[in-house]
């Protein structure tokens, strides 16, 4: 993997991938169906993992939410600071790290280009169920409702989600056409 | 960037950012993690309503905050009601409340700069993993200040498309910003580069 060779290029890649999950949070979020809102921010989470690969979009995850926990309002709604990470939405939000790691194995597997069956298969695969996988568990401890019932509840987002998906596959794909250096050192890329 | 937290000077405000964190954090999580108990609860508000006088902020503030939360706990409430006893409803929504409400009083009383410095000391021992953590500092007030740069683009793609007379697609505006976002992270590495920090 290319986590120790991370030159400037990289870091500053990760630093704009945060930022454009920030500013995916200004339009304001629609708040419908269980206690977490729907926002275009997990379609950000998918990006980050398809255009950036593993590493480098969970890192760009990370720092994201770190600013989060330093008190910027940056989560969609204008919400933010510690609380986020104790309130019913903080497993989906640890979820979004796993999630963009995975969006990027899938996607750039083995440092491949990507394509589209597989762009959109890691985008559901990380973007959705390992947000669900991480998310639910955690928003039934803090409600207090049971594991089940909570995730009958999520199943809301479900439609969303699959939205994303398909959204994050289309953008994916016709970034590939228009800007492949955006996914990394060309020469690195295998065809 | 507006940042969430309030100015002030008093005890909690004093205290160091790093500590503070993570006692508020744990005794959050405690809270959180307990069944709840009336009596527990009652406690806890009153604690917490107490920290939020003692920090300088007012008996209004806790309301305030609260009421911030409204869609949330309307949320919780109604999804809740169809499963668990009302009482059992009511304790959860009131826990889930003043976990939130005590969690808020770090960022209410630390600026951000601190807080971001104390993330940058947590780091510290991840050192022989491989995490730089002065680079990581240096990232997160990157991110800062590229935030409103992303944001102008935003702006002005969505400007652009409707002097065009387009309808705001969300396709035709995801991809030109992501463009322009690469190209910026581009430049701006060759400005680093070019400045000799790496």
């Amino acid at each position: 993997m290319d986590r120790r060779g991370l030159d400037t290029r990289d870091v500053t890649r990760i630093v704009a991938f945060a930022a454009i999950l920030a500013v995916l949070g200004l339009p304001g979020a629609i708040p419908i169906g269980g206690s977490v809102p729907i926002t275009a921010q997990t379609l950000g989470v998918m990006l980050a993992g398809a255009v950036l690969g593993a590493w480098r979009g969970a890192a760009a995850v990370v720092l994201f939410l770190a600013l989060v926990l330093a008190g910027l309002p940056l989560l969609s709604g204008g919400r933010g600071g510690a609380g986020v990470f104790v309130g019913p939405s903080a497993g989906y939000l640890f979820g979004w790290i796993l999630g963009a790691f995975v969006v990027g194995l899938v996607v750039r597997l083995g440092g491949r280009r990507p394509v589209w069956w597989r762009t959109a298969v890691g985008c559901f695969l990380g973007g959705a169920l390992v947000v669900y996988a991480i998310g639910i568990p955690v928003q039934s401890m803090v409600t207090g409702l049971g594991l089940r019932e909570t995730a009958v509840t999520s199943a809301a987002f479900l439609p969303g989600d699959l939205l994303k998906t398909v959204a994050a596959t289309v953008v994916t794909m016709a970034l590939w056409r228009a800007y492949p250096r955006a996914f990394g050192n060309p020469t690195r890329v295998r065809a | 960037m507006i940042s969430l937290y309030r100015p002030g000077n008093s005890p909690l405000h004093r205290l160091p950012a790093g500590p503070k964190l993570l006692v508020v954090m744990a005794a959050a999580l405690g809270i959180s993690l307990t069944p709840p108990s009336p009596a527990l609860l009652a406690g806890a508000a009153v604690a917490v309503t107490g920290a939020y006088l003692l920090a300088g902020l007012g008996a209004a503030e806790p309301a305030r905050q609260a009421w911030r939360l409204r869609w949330l706990v309307l949320v919780v409430a109604v999804s809740q009601v169809f499963f668990l006893p009302a009482l059992t409803v009511v304790a959860n929504v009131v826990r889930v409340v003043v976990v939130i409400l005590l969690a808020n009083l770090i960022t209410l009383t630390t600026p951000t700069g601190l807080l971001v410095d104390a993330i940058e000391r947590a780091l510290t021992p991840l050192r022989p993993l491989g995490v730089n953590p002065s680079r990581v500092a240096l990232m997160l007030s990157m991110t800062i200040t590229t935030i409103p740069v992303i944001a102008g683009f935003a702006a002005q793609i969505r400007e652009a498309q409707r002097a065009r007379g387009v309808p705001v697609a969300p396709l035709a505006f995801a991809v030109p910003l992501l463009i322009m976002t690469m190209k910026h992270a581009d430049d701006l590495a060759d400005a680093l580069t070019a400045r000799g920090i790496d």
